[in-house]
């Protein structure tokens, strides 16, 4: 790929949910947003991230993996031991990140603050334990600072390339993210609705007419649109032959993942009703403006909001295109509903085939192949 | 001297100066260091590269629609405690921002916002930008010129829902202290993630001399949900 490449691939999902609540606030309320004037359910891009990196658990290989913990001493610790040669494993591990540059407050409470760390950087870091003495004394060397930070940077794996790492105790650890996850907001107008419930004292005497326990749940069900980017061209810096297949898992996960807040209550674990994939030269975008005015069901309630927002993105997306920035290379799309962005539908095992072979094409050969 | 334009709007964006790690807010109006962030995420340049010339430009705002005050509620957990912070955002606003310098540098600017090398975003990661930023370059005209004389950038359906006349607030920067200019902390000196520095800029608001004649404004605007219970009464 030249360095002056641009690629970015761009994920528009359209998902409804039923009465649900998926990602709420302090106060029970599930959250919203207020866009075009009108009130719109909200699900966070932390809420859905975290729901991404679950099934990243599934599908991706350990060693890409991050883990975010306090508890990164026994994460060395550990590789460590696999290593062996060391008998105070734990001292040493607890020294080689402080000489990275971490404050670790003691073995058992680790770091003061989450920290987002590759199971490959843990192993290099128990690597240069084991191999150089002086990285594990109580007062390392310079030298052995410094290559003690550099394994904390370098294969920061699948994970930290696209989400990014922020490490308030030194900022030169700090990672920017490759990827970036809107909030989801819904296409339509939304109102908050209430909940309100009895439960049943199954022992109870029979005289007694009332409530065992009575309660108030917040909900609202809605046809979300969902958007998440990638700069192709930076994590392929990071990643190198591993970005086609890292691209791939996330939008795997972007589209197959649910977070779960009272997914018990609610059971609203629902798929995308149609998803539109892109790659293009010049810029992302965020297609949220086809909802800016507030989507309506149809005007005797005939056409529901699934239809009638895919209609909306299906025009939007042919402005942007035709009056703005021109086509993307590519355009995938799964969903009757929004066929006509692609020319076909194809299904997601395809689409992400399709998609893994087009990039490594497409980081081959600098992408000269439009 | 000419005056690029963008045109900042998503259904959120979140302009802090001073953050904490449990409370992280939102000035009502785009940020300076925010905005030059952005411009150099376009431009490429990493965090410990310079970026005095972008600082040099002279930076302006027009609030077109001011948007509501969101607070987000954010948990993170790890093994034994739960994190909270509150994360502030604002929803629903549009905003016109003007970059005042020599045409070659806006030229380059106005480029690179079209093919980014970074990703662009509107003070948060989690808030991308909705439709094109770069309005393009309005030459010979000065900062409070350009802001003036741009059309309202408010879309058409609300526009019919908002008053006859409209003033547009304008803030600006200026060099000299006049009555009503103060000093904010959002000057961006560097982004470098080892010893970040801001200093202080001038600004002042200008009584806002953009008045919108708002003709295509609606006496009536049907609620946007089909429900309508005032319907039988009127006997549709």
């Amino acid at each position: 790929m030249k360095t002056n490449e641009r690629l970015y691939l761009d994920v528009h999902v359209l998902q409804t949910v039923p009465p649900s609540c998926v990602n709420r606030d302090d106060t029970g309320s599930p959250k919203s947003a207020v866009y075009g004037g009108a009130n719109r359910a909200r699900v966070s891009s932390q809420s859905w991230k975290r729901a991404m990196r679950v099934i990243f658990e599934e599908i991706i290989p350990q060693d890409s993996l991050g883990k975010r913990t306090k508890r990164i001493v026994s994460m060395v610790e550990k590789e460590i031991k696999k290593l062996g040669g060391i008998e105070k494993t734990e001292e040493a591990a607890i020294n080689i990140l402080t000489a990275a540059g971490l404050k670790i407050k003691s073995a058992e409470k680790g770091a003061d603050a989450l920290f987002f760390m590759s199971v490959a950087q843990a192993k290099a870091l128990a690597e240069l334990a084991t191999e150089d003495p002086d990285a594990i004394k109580s007062t390392p060397s310079t030298e052995a600072k410094k290559k003690a930070k550099q394994a904390l940077k370098e294969s920061p794996g699948i994970e930290i390339a696209l989400f990014g790492r922020m490490v308030a105790d030194d900022p030169s650890l700090n990672t920017d993210a490759c990827a970036q996850v809107a909030h989801s907001i819904s296409t339509h107008k939304v109102n908050r609705e209430y909940d309100y419930f009895t439960a049943v004292d199954d022992l109870s005497p029979e005289d007694n007419a009332g409530a065992g326990h009575i309660g108030t749940v917040e909900f609202n069900s809605a046809t979300l649109y969902r958007y998440a980017t990638i700069a192709v061209h930076e994590l392929h810096r990071y990643l190198e032959e591993e970005t086609a297949e890292a691209v791939k898992a996330f939008l795997n996960a972007f589209v197959c993942s649910m977070p779960t807040g009272k997914q018990n209550t609610f059971a609203n674990r629902t798929l995308p009703d149609a998803v539109f994939v892109t790659l293009r030269n010049d810029q992302p975008i965020n297609l949220v403006g086809a909802f800016e005015r507030p989507v309506q069901s149809g005007k005797n309630n005939d056409e529901g909001y699934v239809e009638a927002s895919a209609k909306a993105l299906v025009k939007h997306a042919n402005d942007v295109h035709k009056n703005w920035l021109g086509s993307p290379v590519l355009s995938l799309v799964i969903g009757e509903s929004l066929k006509e962005l692609a020319g076909e539908t194809k299904p997601l095992k395809d689409v992400l085939d399709t998609l893994k072979e087009e990039l490594q094409e497409r980081l081959r050969t600098g992408g000269d192949n439009q | 001297m000419s005056t690029l334009l963008l045109r900042l709007a998503a259904p959120l964006q979140s302009w802090g100066v001073d953050a904490k790690f449990d409370r992280r807010g939102t000035q009502s109006i785009p940020t300076k260091s925010g905005v030059i962030g952005l411009v150099a995420a376009a431009l490429g340049r990493r965090r410990d590269e310079g970026i005095d010339d972008l600082q040099s430009l002279r930076f302006g705002v027009r609030v077109d629609q001011a948007g509501d005050l969101l607070r987000d509620y954010h948990t993170a957990k790890s093994v034994k405690s739960t994190y909270v912070t509150n994360r502030y955002y604002l929803s629903d606003a549009v905003f016109l921002v003007g970059l005042q310098g020599v045409e070659t540098l806006l030229k380059e600017i106005d480029t690179a916002l079209r093919i980014p090398t970074f990703p662009l975003f509107l003070g948060r990661r989690s808030c991308p930008p909705e439709g094109k930023i770069s309005l393009g370059i309005r030459t010979n005209k000065n900062l409070v010129e350009a802001l003036q004389e741009e059309e309202w950038l408010i879309s058409d359906w609300l526009r019919r829902k908002e008053a006859k006349y409209v003033q547009l607030p304008i803030v600006v920067e200026v060099e000299k202290e006049t009555g009503g200019a103060y000093y904010i902390r959002d000057n961006p000196i560097s982004f470098d993630q080892n010893h970040r520095k801001f200093g202080f800029r001038l600004v002042t608001e200008i009584e806002a001399k953009v008045v919108i004649n708002n003709e295509s404004r609606h006496t009536v605007q049907g609620d946007t949900t089909a429900h309508d219970p005032m319907q039988e009464l009127r006997g549709e």
